[in-house]
């Protein structure tokens, strides 16, 4: 494990400004996030979790604080510069896994590359990742909506790991799944941890939680333990 | 490979086939009406040009008189002549020298006839026979022989069904006794003349018979100078001017040539084209209505599409670029179907209106298509700019929750 965080939250806040007034989903939290670990980040609705994890898959910048993420201060980045990071350091994993419906299962895996290389895959990385997490050719060519929720999620993951990203953000990634097709997503993601991966997971559910191995609980936007 | 933000809006074209055929189809209409009126204002200026063009060589020399009273009234003048002399005619021959292949004087009024017992109006002219074929056409029959003998114009030839031999009494029906004159020949179809000799709706006779029925002998409304190159032609107008317009305060006769009415024609249907495009843009202005809201409507139904681009980090560059092959697919479908449909169309309504195609395929009337075209496809990105601007700039986030 590197000695300096891969994600660093210093006193990090986030007010929204809302017509009943200013509410506030995250309160002064700080935060050391180091290469290769596997994190449950957990909490009850409103607890600031989603909030938490907007703003570690940069999607947000904090209202007062410093965040840093690969070193870098979002603060002083460029609206580019941050599309670039989500890109290449970040890969999301969302609870309704978000896939672009237009697209093949394989084109879904394929769009990270396309962002990042600004050409179509002919190295056949896209079909490789995607054959990881158990879709051959054939199955590769579906819709998502001609998919399952737990193959979408695997091809979610896939599209998410195509960059190699050093990041692996998983917003309840089982939320939506039955239980065994869920364990089957969590072995996916142990499998990324143990190969290096950070994996940050926002989950309510203590069992999913388990597979982590640190957890940090959220209450009304601060760090509860 | 394709582009795969190509392919996105080509699978959302798709997608939604229904709204983007009609909101084509406004593309379509707009690429037709500009493409069609150009090309019907082109070719009625180019026919025009055409007709007017025949005579372009010749040089219409009238009395330059002032009409005091109301039309049909004995013109009075300030002073000048409404006649050009013989006199002035010969001065005309010298100015013009050898400069002129032909001096045409022409004797003309307009007339009653009576074909059997067909009435009819039209223009009689007098000139001399040796004269009618350097610039008229016989296009059946011979030339005037004898005095009584007649040319008459195709439009009169058609209307009153007249073959050769047939006679037409001249003047009013009215009138006593009416001088007769048997139709030798058919002259060709001339249109729009350049140089005041309308023949088509017309009687052509000798000069002497003319001015035995009319009298004014040696003394012609109009002279037409025919000259020999046409680069002279200026030359030849200053030399008549200086010598009979030797005053510089009253002009005594009035010169003018194709050029000068051919421009005065072009530039009023110069300016009839431009009206009928304005009219034909006005429809195009519809369009592009309806394309930004097809476009709206489709940033609105994609935006949490829009949201999962950007969360996974598209630029907002190429979510822009998404929107604009959108915009830009539709005008390719709406110009290019326009296209098609304005070579149809375009054809179809020239040949009604102006019964020439003659004129259909030459550049500056076949340009319209393409114009009209690029016009449309231009219309459709700019009005999906706004749209594409608006999905680039969404916020991931709020795009995402929009669910």
């Amino acid at each position: 494990m590197n000695d300096s965080p891969l994600i660093r939250l210093s006193e990090v806040s986030k007010v929204y400004h809302l017509e009943s007034g200013d509410f506030a989903a995250l309160k002064k939290i700080s935060l050391d996030i180091y290469e290769g670990e596997f994190i449950a980040l957990m909490g009850p609705s409103g607890s600031g979790k989603s909030t938490m994890m907007n703003q570690l898959g940069i999607l947000d910048v904090p209202t007062s604080g410093e965040l840093f993420i690969d070193g870098k201060n979002m603060a002083d980045m460029t609206n580019l510069e941050r599309t670039h990071m989500r890109r290449d350091i970040i890969g999301y994993v969302f609870q309704k896994f978000y896939l672009i419906p237009l697209l093949s299962a394989y084109e879904n895996v394929e769009y990270p590359l396309v962002l990042k290389y600004k050409k179509r895959d002919t190295t056949g990385k896209a079909a490789a990742v995607l054959k990881s997490v158990g879709f051959d050719k054939e199955m590769g060519e579906h819709r998502p909506n001609q998919l399952s929720g737990g193959q979408q999620q695997r091809v979610a993951i896939a599209r998410a790991l195509v960059n190699d990203p050093k990041i692996i953000l998983c917003d309840e990634p089982t939320g939506n799944l039955d239980r065994k097709t869920g364990f089957q997503i969590m072995e996916i993601l142990c499998g990324l941890y143990e190969e290096g991966k950070t994996v940050i997971l926002g989950t309510h559910d203590p069992k999913i939680a388990e597979y982590a191995h640190r957890t940090i609980t959220l209450e009304d936007g601060r760090i509860a333990g | 490979m394709r582009d795969i933000f190509f392919d996105l809006s080509i699978r959302s074209v798709r997608l939604n086939y229904l709204r983007s055929i009609l909101a084509s189809v406004g593309i379509v209409i707009g690429v037709v009406a500009i493409s069609v009126m150009g090309m019907l204002g082109t070719n009625m200026q180019l026919e025009v040009k055409d007709q007017l063009s025949s005579g372009a060589n010749t040089i219409v020399i009238t009395p330059d008189v002032v009409r005091m009273g109301p039309p049909g009234s004995t013109p009075t003048s300030s002073g000048t002549s409404d006649v050009i002399s013989k006199a002035q005619l010969s001065k005309i021959k010298i100015a013009a020298g050898s400069n002129a292949s032909y001096i045409i004087p022409v004797y003309s009024t307009n007339t009653e006839f009576t074909l059997g017992s067909v009435p009819g109006r039209g223009m009689i002219y007098g000139i001399d026979p040796g004269d009618i074929t350097s610039f008229l056409t016989i296009e059946n029959g011979t030339n005037i022989g004898g005095i009584n003998d007649a040319l008459v114009g195709s439009t009169i030839a058609t209307n009153f069904n007249l073959k050769l031999g047939s006679r037409i009494k001249i003047g009013s029906s009215s009138s006593g006794s009416r001088p007769e004159v048997r139709i030798v020949g058919i002259l060709k179809e001339r249109g729009m003349a350049s140089d005041n000799v309308g023949t088509d709706n017309a009687i052509i006779v000798s000069d002497e018979w003319y001015t035995n029925q009319y009298g004014g002998k040696d003394e012609y409304p109009q002279v037409n100078v025919i000259v020999k190159n046409i680069d002279s032609i200026s030359g030849v107008e200053t030399a008549i001017d200086t010598k009979l317009n030797t005053d510089a305060k009253k002009s005594v006769v009035r010169i003018q040539d194709a050029s000068s009415r051919l421009s005065s024609i072009t530039s009023t249907l110069g300016t009839m084209t431009t009206f009928i495009l304005a009219i034909g843009a006005i429809s195009l202005l519809v369009a592009a209505t309806s394309i930004f809201n097809v476009m709206m409507m489709s940033v609105t139904e994609r935006v949490h599409e829009i949201g999962i681009l950007l969360s996974i980090g598209t630029e907002r560059g190429e979510v822009r670029r998404m929107f604009l092959y959108e915009a830009v697919i539709l005008g390719i479908l709406g110009g290019g179907v326009g296209g098609i449909a304005s070579l149809v169309i375009g054809y179809s309504v020239v040949s009604a209106m102006i019964g020439s195609t003659a004129y259909f395929f030459m550049p500056e009337s076949i340009s319209y298509i393409p114009i009209g075209m690029v016009i449309g496809i231009v219309v459709c990105v700019v009005s999906g700019l706004y749209p594409a601007w608006r999905a680039s700039n969404m916020d991931p986030i709020d795009a995402l929750r929009s669910e």
